[in-house]
């Protein structure tokens, strides 16, 4: 070792650091506690100096470092200041330079290094100033990422900073970095290994730095626009009380309150309806679910759970109220007043549910007013025409999204009371898919020992209906279900009669369309025979819809003449109506003017009235067996089988010669051939058509029948008598053959019409045979006397 | 902060000294009629410590400051003082070489007048 060498060599008192390393050029404040320590720094502090040396500690848990546990290149450092503090020394020191230790000794409590001075190398080069610029740039970046407001304090940090290596020397403890790296820089044999160990460092930290800011401003964007809501709610809220009222939500769950108090619900409904009131109180306002709870609320508090309206039940009057609105229908009349005086004695008697079955245009509708008028009852409609879902009727369940209440219970609200008329119109026209059955939940809503407790899916509480007075209009009762059926009770309204057409349109129509035109009474007259043309020639129904169209066309031709001037009354006639109506429409029906053997005059029933039908029967040279067309239905078919059936089988009483039925095939048509035809009740006129062209006798061209048959030939009754007859008289037939049990039925007739006609009462087909062929009338009389 | 606290590097004056590692004395810079007077604040430095070095317009006192032993069995309680090397550079707005300099010490403190002769500005 060279003298110069040994003259830089020094022994110090050794200051061991936890957790840090002291870089030459910085001030250190320490605290020493360690009695090694406190003895090292005493001894530094009595010498004329104050140098002691300090070297990083490699594991911060162990309290008396020997020398494996130091670094072996550390600072000499001078104590700049000093004060005794509890128990302990508080120093600061300033790192002079770097220093390697080259022998470590026990002095006393201490221990005392000998150490030599380790010159960094300096040196310049282009690498040096570009790392330096980095590091500069990187530590700049770093600092406005902790903390923005010290970056102009940072700049000049930087700018003070006279050597790279000094910037090097104060950024490390800038950044929390790991004593093993500091320790490394402090270790660098040249400036330009620390300045990358640094550039190193830095960029490591920056990236950290820059996923922390990263996420950090993630949650502060999360947070602030929660913020934001939240002060914009505050701020609204505080708009609307300066606005008056104090809370808005409190505000209305105050009057939803309010609202339940004065509301008298039954007790069922006020518990659910507290419930439910509570839940609301705890939601926020902005919530889905309260907007929910709300309406649901709203509409409870509508329903009319125990308002109803007073009953009339003045039966003078309600009779009055029936004949004014609608003519005739003595029979529905008669209903509803039966119910009327059911109520006076007894008020609690549940409502009939009723079922209106006619053609359309007869008053179904009209009708049901009427009675919601007699009876001093809201009146509501709802029309199942076209109905395929059951929520429809049934409501949706409230967690569904825009979930309604049920048609039946949207009804009762607009009613506004608990018995209203409500009219269900169409209920043959329900139709039913995959979402289920309508008629099934009409049979709950019909039926008046469950519609006590209808609950709808959306309410969910139990609704009385059984107060309401149910009317159900159909056209056909076909295509109803049977249990749906079985609920109501059938009120006919079957097709109207001529004269009763004209008395309705005298009594009603006139009246009406002269007001709708804006005339008056005095402008405009029809006479009956012009009425009575208008009905057969001009229309061909069952109701009066075609008959009051045509009544308001006359009568707004009679306006306009009135705009034009000419107030004169206008009186219409018969020969006028080609001007006001144009030419007729319809050739009235008439009568086959002969009918050739195989041809039998049959009655049928349609849902717009009452049709007389041809049935034509041929023999056929070749062919055997039976032929039907014209559009029949398999129980029309099944009938004439029937028929046929029969007729071969008493060939002998018919005096039918056997051999035809072996020779001849058998054509039966019935015509018009574009009209599906259906039902058993031609079974006697196809009986009677082949008993005619077997036996080659034609058929009374005066008779029209109907009937269906067994094939022991008892005749059995059918439907639609009224309408059949009409439909007979219209053509001119006078004379018509019924089935015996049918005879009752008659009594529906009006009376001029009943004493028109002769009616033949049948109980077997032989009967029909008698009155409708008269030679085997004959044939029949002279077997008799035969027998006798 | 996420400055750490154990260790400050020195703001102050570091732009000042050409060393960060040595103490620096305080000082009061006089204009006279002929030069300057600048007297430092070196109470306690033996004269025999203290170089003083000229170059161009910069003066520069450097030198060492030991303590003492007062007396045994005394120790330290808390200590403001700053020992060991110390260095001050001033440069002043005219040349100073060739410039006279005389020094004086009195009370601890340390006085370097300079004649500058003709030169002055």
């Amino acid at each position: 070792m060279s003298d110069a060498e040994t003259e830089k060599l020094q022994t110090l008192p050794v200051l061991p650091l936890k957790n840090s390393v002291l870089f030459p050029t910085l001030l250190m404040p320490v605290n020493a506690g360690r009695p090694s320590s406190i003895a090292a720094i005493e001894s530094a502090l009595a010498t004329e100096e104050k140098e002691i040396v300090v070297f990083a500690q490699r594991d911060a848990s162990v309290d008396e470092p020997q020398a494996a546990d130091l670094y072996t290149i550390g600072t000499k450092a001078v104590i700049k200041k000093m004060a005794r503090g509890r128990g302990g020394i508080e120093a600061v020191l300033l790192g002079v330079e770097r220093v390697v230790r080259i022998k470590l000794e026990q002095d006393g409590a201490f221990q005392r290094a000998r150490i030599r001075p380790l010159p960094i190398i300096e040196e310049k080069s282009p690498e040096i100033e570009a790392l330096h610029r980095e590091v500069i740039d990187l530590a700049t970046r770093a600092v406005e990422l902790t903390q923005p407001q010290a970056a102009a304090g940072m700049a000049q940090l930087i700018a003070s900073a006279q050597s790279p290596l000094r910037l090097v020397y104060m950024l490390a403890p800038m950044f929390s970095l790991e004593l093993e790296k500091e320790q490394l820089l402090l270790e660098a044999a040249t400036v330009a290994d620390c300045l990358r160990l640094m550039h190193a460092n830095l960029s490591h930290e920056l990236q950290v730095l820059e996923l922390r800011s990263k996420i950090a401003s993630e949650a502060q964007t999360e947070m602030s626009k929660e913020q934001r809501e939240y002060l914009l709610r505050q701020q609204l809220r505080a708009i609307q009380k300066e606005l008056g009222g104090e809370n808005p939500e409190q505000n209305e769950l105050t009057l939803l309150r309010e609202g339940v108090e004065k509301a008298d619900l039954p007790e069922e409904v006020r518990k659910e309806v507290d419930r439910e009131l509570a839940r609301l109180e705890r939601l926020p306002p902005a919530s889905p679910d309260y907007n929910v709870g709300r309406t649901y609320l709203d509409l409870v508090l509508e329903l009319p759970w125990k308002k109803s309206t007073e009953d009339v039940l003045d039966i003078g009057r309600a009779r009055q109220v029936l004949d004014e609105d609608h003519y005739d229908l003595r029979e529905v009349k008669e209903r509803i007043l039966e119910h009327l005086g059911v109520l006076k004695l007894n008020p609690t008697a549940k409502s009939p549910i009723l079922c209106f079955v006619g053609p359309p245009g007869v008053g179904k509708t009209s009708l049901g007013q009427s009675i919601a008028r007699a009876l001093g009852r809201k009146f509501e409609r709802l029309s199942l025409g076209g109905l395929h879902d059951e929520a429809e009727l049934r409501g949706h369940r409230r967690t569904y999204i825009g979930a309604m209440p049920g048609r039946i219970i949207q009804a009762i609200r607009r009613a506004g009371v608990n018995n209203p008329v409500l009219m269900l119109d169409e209920v043959d026209k329900i139709g039913h898919d995959f979402r289920g059955d309508p008629a099934a939940a009409l049979l709950e809503i019909l039926d008046p020992e469950q519609n006590r407790t209808f609950r709808d899916n959306y309410i969910d509480l139990p609704f009385d209906l059984s107060k309401v007075f149910f009317v159900t209009t159909a056209n056909t009762l076909d295509t109803i279900a049977r249990p749906l059926l079985d609920r109501m009770e059938l009120l006919r309204l079957s097709g109207y009669s001529e004269e009763e057409k004209i008395e309705i349109a005298i009594r009603y129509l006139i009246p009406r369309q002269i007001k709708e035109a804006g005339l008056q009474p005095e402008h405009l007259v029809i006479d009956r025979e012009a009425l009575k043309a208008i009905v057969s020639l001009y229309t061909r129904e069952a109701g009066v819809r075609q008959l009051e169209r045509a009544i308001g066309r006359i009568a707004r031709k009679v306006a306009v003449r009135h705009a034009e001037g000419k107030t004169e009354p206008v009186t219409i006639r018969r020969d006028d109506l080609a001007e006001w109506l144009g030419p007729r429409r319809f050739s009235p029906d008439q009568a086959r003017k002969q009918l050739p053997p195989g041809v039998a005059t049959g009655l049928a029933w349609t849902e717009t009235g009452g049709d007389v039908l041809y049935i034509e029967a041929t023999l056929l040279p070749s062919g055997r067996g039976l032929t039907l067309t014209g559009q029949l239905g398999e129980v029309m078919q099944e009938s004439a089988r029937a028929a046929q059936s029969y007729i071969w089988s008493h060939a002998e009483e018919l005096g039918i010669d056997r051999t035809l039925f072996r020779r001849y095939g058998v054509h039966i048509h019935v015509p018009a051939g574009a009209t599906p035809k259906d039902g058993p009740s031609a079974g006697v006129t196809m009986a009677t058509a082949l008993a005619s062209i077997y036996s080659r006798f034609p058929v009374r061209i005066d008779t029209a029948m109907t009937g269906e048959i067994t094939l022991t030939g008892l005749v059995l009754p059918i439907g639609g008598v009224k309408e059949k007859v009409l439909a007979a008289r219209r053509l001119g037939i006078k004379r018509v053959i019924l089935p015996r049990d049918n005879q009752k039925d008659l009594a529906e007739l009006p009376e001029t019409v009943a004493k028109e006609m002769e009616f033949i009462f049948a109980d077997k087909i032989e009967d029909v045979l008698a009155a409708a062929i008269p030679q085997l009338g004959k044939h029949f009389a002279t077997l008799e006397q035969a027998a006798i | 902060m996420r400055f750490q606290s154990k260790q400050m590097p020195i703001l102050f004056g570091a732009a000042h000294s050409i060393s960060e590692t040595h103490w620096r004395p305080s000082a009061d810079i006089y204009r006279t009629r002929d030069g300057w007077i600048i007297k430092y604040d070196l109470a306690g430095v033996k004269p025999e410590d203290i170089e003083i070095a000229i170059q161009d317009s910069t003066i520069t006192v450097s030198g060492f400051r030991r303590d003492w032993k007062l007396e045994d069995g005394c120790t330290y309680y808390a200590m403001e003082i700053s020992y060991n090397r110390f260095e001050r550079t001033i440069e002043l707005p005219c040349v100073l070489d060739g410039a006279e300099m005389r020094m004086e010490a009195r009370e601890g403190i340390l006085m370097v007048r300079l004649l500058c002769r003709g030169e002055n500005p």
